[in-house]
């Protein structure tokens, strides 16, 4: 069995690549006039989100990588290190990447950690950056025991990881519209993760993509972006602050707060670290599925169309 | 990559990046052109709760608005807007304008640029019932 196997820190190599590809675009911006919005204080914040997500993974890593060694240790399973495997493992990761990620949309101890990525109204290659800090805390990383028992080296789980992110880099930009036919059908683009991050109604809990776009037709979260309803970044209530400290923790600190009211029961509190964002025991906030309810409610023509 | 050269690159970029942006410009607030702009702003954020009164400030940088269920205020983030409720809002003078604090961790302050005589009134209007 392979103990000691070691791949690239692609993440932290691309980090020339990021500086470089935001500068382009920042340009390309500035001279088209088209393409996209920069504001200082959102891509500062979005910058140190980034930050801090790589630092959070330096200090914290040790504990899914610990985790992952004594499954590999359990499992009697080894597939080796040929490129083929390689290659499954990465389309095996991005699958998993899809369920996190719909987890990280549907249970709000998951959002907890992500809304940080939603929280710009902004869609620019700063964006891609603005990563979570408390993504151990999720405990997500059990989605990927399964690879490491089917007898891929947590290794290259996690390199396939990294290059799954890296790839998500580009899809962050405004500065492209939509790739060919057949690079759309299959992959994930920057017109499918601008719907992602849509707070309209029609676009909410869609794409969950990493790379290839196939998972959402296969289970059914896929929406096209439309023309006619122009993609509005953001979360359902914007943030008004851009302390980093506050976009990390907000949502943490606001399920620490429902889970503490008086007079819930046992489930009323699990139901408010474990329910869709927006639940409440009194009905008081609304989900997505309220709010496109809602949004039906008042425009019954859309019934039908993509997202509804 | 040796973590100093880690370290290097990534303070490095994000000071350029951001030095680079205001420079450029980027750093202007956003504006509400007219009444009808802050409403929508303030629809963006309580669709179902419609403003039926806005008083924009002088500057067009924010407005303070009235629904049926109180008062709000919608204000620049960046170039971009957004909007809380006045409930349980503290508000202080300052020599620019007034400085709100909301029991609100997502919004816990906002510093309003407002005329001396807007400053004067303002609390005033904010504490009103609707």
């Amino acid at each position: 069995m392979t103990d000691m196997l070691s791949y690239p820190e692609v993440t932290h190599i691309a980090v020339p690549f990021f500086i470089a590809a935001i500068l382009a675009e920042l340009l390309w911006i500035v001279i088209k006039r088209r393409g996209g919005r920069y504001e200082t204080r959102d891509a500062l914040t979005s910058l140190i989100m980034g930050a801090g997500n790589v630092a959070a993974s330096i200090l914290l890593g040790f504990i899914a990588w610990g985790f992952f060694m004594v499954l590999w240790a359990l499992t009697p399973l080894d597939l080796g290190t040929s490129l083929g495997v390689v290659a499954l493992c990465f389309v095996l990761d991005d699958l998993r990447y899809y369920w996190v990620h719909r987890f990280g949309h549907r249970i709000r101890w998951v959002w907890a950690s992500h809304v940080n990525h939603h929280s710009s109204q902004h869609y620019n290659l700063t964006t891609a950056l603005r990563q979570t800090w408390t993504g151990t805390f999720t405990l997500m990383m059990i989605v990927r025991a399964p690879l490491v028992l089917l007898g891929f080296h947590p290794a290259m789980v996690l390199f396939c990881g990294g290059l799954n992110l890296i790839y998500q880099f580009w899809i962050h930009t405004e500065a492209i519209g939509k790739m060919p036919k057949w690079f759309e059908a299959v992959m994930n683009t920057p017109s499918h993760h601008r719907v992602h991050h849509g707070r309209n109604a029609r676009y909410l809990d869609a794409n969950y993509a990493g790379v290839f776009i196939i998972w959402d037709r296969m289970f059914g979260t896929f929406v096209p972006e439309l023309e006619d309803d122009k993609v509005d970044y953001g979360l359902v209530h914007n943030l008004g602050t851009f302390n980093p400290l506050r976009v990390a923790f907000h949502e943490w600190l606001g399920i620490f707060r429902d889970v503490r009211q008086p007079g819930l029961s046992l489930r009323q509190r699990l139901m408010y670290m474990l329910a869709p964002p927006g639940w409440s025991h009194d009905g008081s906030r609304d989900t997505s599925r309220a709010i496109k309810h809602k949004h039906l409610a008042q425009n019954p023509q859309d019934a039908g169309t993509p997202g509804f | 990559m040796a973590l100093e050269i880690l370290l290097i690159l990534v303070f490095g970029g994000i000071t350029g990046i951001v030095l680079l942006l205001h420079m450029l410009g980027l750093s202007a607030r956003a504006t509400l052109p007219d009444g009808a702009a802050a409403a929508k702003a303030w629809a963006d954020e309580f669709a179902d709760d419609p403003a039926l009164e806005v008083i924009l400030c002088r500057d067009h940088h924010a407005a303070l608005i009235t629904t049926a269920r109180g008062r709000g205020i919608v204000w620049p983030m960046g170039a971009d807007t957004t909007a809380r409720y006045l409930t349980g809002a503290r508000i202080y003078p300052t020599k620019t304008g007034l400085r709100i604090d909301l029991p609100d961790f997502t919004a816990p302050h906002i510093d309003l640029r407002l005329e001396p005589d807007e400053a004067r009134d303002w609390p005033d209007l904010m504490e009103k019932p609707a």
